[in-house]
């Protein structure tokens, strides 16, 4: 574990950056040529989400010059990192049961509705999470960020929602499950972050 | 809102850091107030009036 916080920690911000622009950029080429299909890429999108954990990490110690966490501070932030790594490692865990028992196999009902609800009971994890962490942190600077880096990521990901809606009624987009509006969200936690960093100097703590 | 945060720790010769451990908030808290980006709650305005021993309105100034 320590070995691993060592290792992280050497990295710099422009190299998570540049990685994580990178993965998404290979997720989005892979599924545009059609090379994966869209389960493949949820789970995929998983990368750059965590990738954003140590590219704040990294973008919070360049500020502080010193080898901190996000924000110096933070036992809350701390304990929001491991629920976050926990919660994430049941929706890889769940979601990779229900893709198995799908393809492989024909489930009957009750059993599919109930692995189905597996993978969106881990991703409310993950908003709980960030629930706990507005509760717990401590700091009112760093808990003002987080609320208004996740009040950025409700309106791109709602506003998201309702215009692709409206298109693929009009049949201009193909149609996308609704699991997706919960990808941009935390795309848009990544955008609320970028925000702050403008208008308060600092990423904040999610 | 105006504060003389930057002139006051600078005279007790004190880091960002050193203020923030004092005030039990992040350095980046103690850098957003300093710069005049964050306004802090009247709790937090005490802490940093009995930090230096000085009342609120010798630290924080009317626009």
């Amino acid at each position: 574990m320590t070995g691993t916080k060592e290792k992280t920690t050497g990295r710099t911000a422009r190299f998570w950056a540049g990685l994580l622009l990178g993965t998404l950029g290979a997720i989005a080429g892979l599924a545009l040529s059609g090379a994966i299909d869209a389960d493949t890429a949820l789970v995929l999108m998983l990368v750059p989400v965590i990738q954003t954990i140590p590219l704040m990490r990294a973008a919070g110690r360049h500020r502080d010059g010193t080898a901190g966490g996000l924000c110096g501070k933070g036992e809350a932030q701390k304990r929001y990192t491991k629920r976050v790594a926990l919660f994430t490692a049941l929706y890889l865990l769940s979601f990779g049961i229900l893709t198995f028992a799908t393809t492989e196999g024909d489930p009957a009902f009750a059993l599919r509705s109930v692995l189905a609800v597996l993978p969106g009971l881990a991703v409310i994890g993950i908003f709980w999470a960030v629930g706990r962490l507005i509760i717990e942190e401590q700091d009112e600077f760093i808990r003002m960020l987080v609320v208004r880096q996740s009040l950025i990521a409700t309106g791109i990901a709602l506003s998201a929602a309702t215009v692709w809606g409206f298109l693929e009624t009009a049949d201009v987009v193909p149609h996308l499950d609704a699991y997706w509006v919960a990808v941009a969200w935390f795309l848009g936690l990544f955008a609320g972050a970028v925000s702050n960093r403008i208008e308060y100097g600092s990423w904040g703590a999610v | 809102m105006k504060n003389r945060l930057k002139v006051l720790r600078a005279e007790r010769d004190w880091s960002q850091q050193a203020l923030a451990d004092r005030l039990e908030v992040s350095r980046q808290s103690v850098n957003a107030i300093e710069t005049g980006r964050y306004d802090p709650s009247l709790p937090l305005a005490f802490r940093i009036a009995d930090v230096f021993g000085m009342p609120i309105e010798a630290i924080f100034l009317r626009d």
